[in-house]
């Protein structure tokens, strides 16, 4: 898009390029884990305390399977977005920054693949780890 | 401030680093740091919730750790248990609920502000003063319930 364009809506000044972009992903992915979050809070209370049988058996309901598993993708897509706001706030060298940030995506990524792995294997009554690779 | 409008020479020129050239080249006063700020409720409400933030960053890790002992089997979640249920580990869990509630109340807030609504000085120091509330609240309760019921103890 050019420099000279200008986006108002209502008469505010909006983003020329990805800014509105992110701004949504960020209040879309909040809204979402309101009541994610409230039910993370309840599953929480339900295994504490319960045991490896008590967890096993939480997470091997596919209600709460998926709803943990969108739990813990829809936070760290959160947390991402979160985290480079405060990397662009405070870490102002370009290179620091570039390679921050793609710290933190790849961090975020480890997590998210990890926690669908799990979650996957507990699911389906995998038996334990590493027993089940390669077998 | 001196320079309502200010130009890309007055970013180059800039001593203070109070200006920044954008990508697309537009100069825009950079956001103030935290010592800028005299202190006002909301002002705090907005760095604890920041805080809040890294905090819960943090927590992951050891959200997806339960995940990872309760996948390698009995022994490795007994472990992850008996080091959780150990004095700190209890207060690491504790401030992991206390970031997440209050990240949750201060975040309801913001969407209540993204609407326009509730950004008049009195009712943002309300709004910011029942997110508060409302996460110790929320944290210290479901604290007392997991004691209370025996799930958890020291």
């Amino acid at each position: 898009m050019s420099r000279q364009t200008k986006a108002f809506v209502k008469g505010v000044k909006v983003s020329e390029r990805h800014g509105a972009g992110e701004w949504t992903a960020e209040r879309l992915s909040s809204l979402i884990l309101i009541p994610l979050v409230l039910w993370g809070l309840w599953g929480a209370a339900t295994v504490a305390g319960a045991g490896y049988d008590g967890a096993r058996t939480w997470v091997a309901s596919p209600v709460n399977a998926a709803l943990l598993a969108a739990t813990l993708l829809i936070s760290l897509w959160h947390a991402n977005m979160g985290l480079k706001v405060i990397v662009d706030d405070y870490i102002h060298r370009p290179s620091s920054r570039s390679l921050l940030l793609g710290f933190i995506a790849v961090l975020c990524l480890v997590l998210a693949a990890a926690s669908v792995f799990f979650i996957v294997r507990l699911a389906l009554g995998s038996a334990p780890l590493p027993a089940g690779i390669g077998a | 401030m001196t320079h309502p409008n200010p130009t890309s020479g007055d970013a180059r020129d800039d001593q203070t680093g109070r200006f920044v050239t954008q990508p697309n080249g537009h100069v825009r006063p950079l956001s103030p740091h935290l010592q800028i700020w005299r202190y006002h409720l909301t002002m705090a409400g907005s760095i604890l919730n920041r805080i809040a933030a890294g905090a819960l960053s943090f927590g992951a890790l050891f959200v997806v750790a339960w995940l990872g002992a309760a996948a390698l089997g009995p022994d490795a979640y007994a472990g992850f248990v008996a080091a959780m249920g150990s004095p700190l580990g209890l207060l690491i869990w504790f401030g992991v609920t206390l970031a997440a509630a209050y990240h949750l109340t201060a975040g309801v807030r913001h969407l209540i502000w993204d609407t326009g609504a509730g950004l008049t000085p009195k009712t943002a120091t309300t709004l910011t003063l029942v997110s508060m509330v409302a996460a110790i609240l929320l944290a210290v309760g479901f604290w007392i319930y997991l004691f209370a019921s025996g799930k958890v103890s020291l």
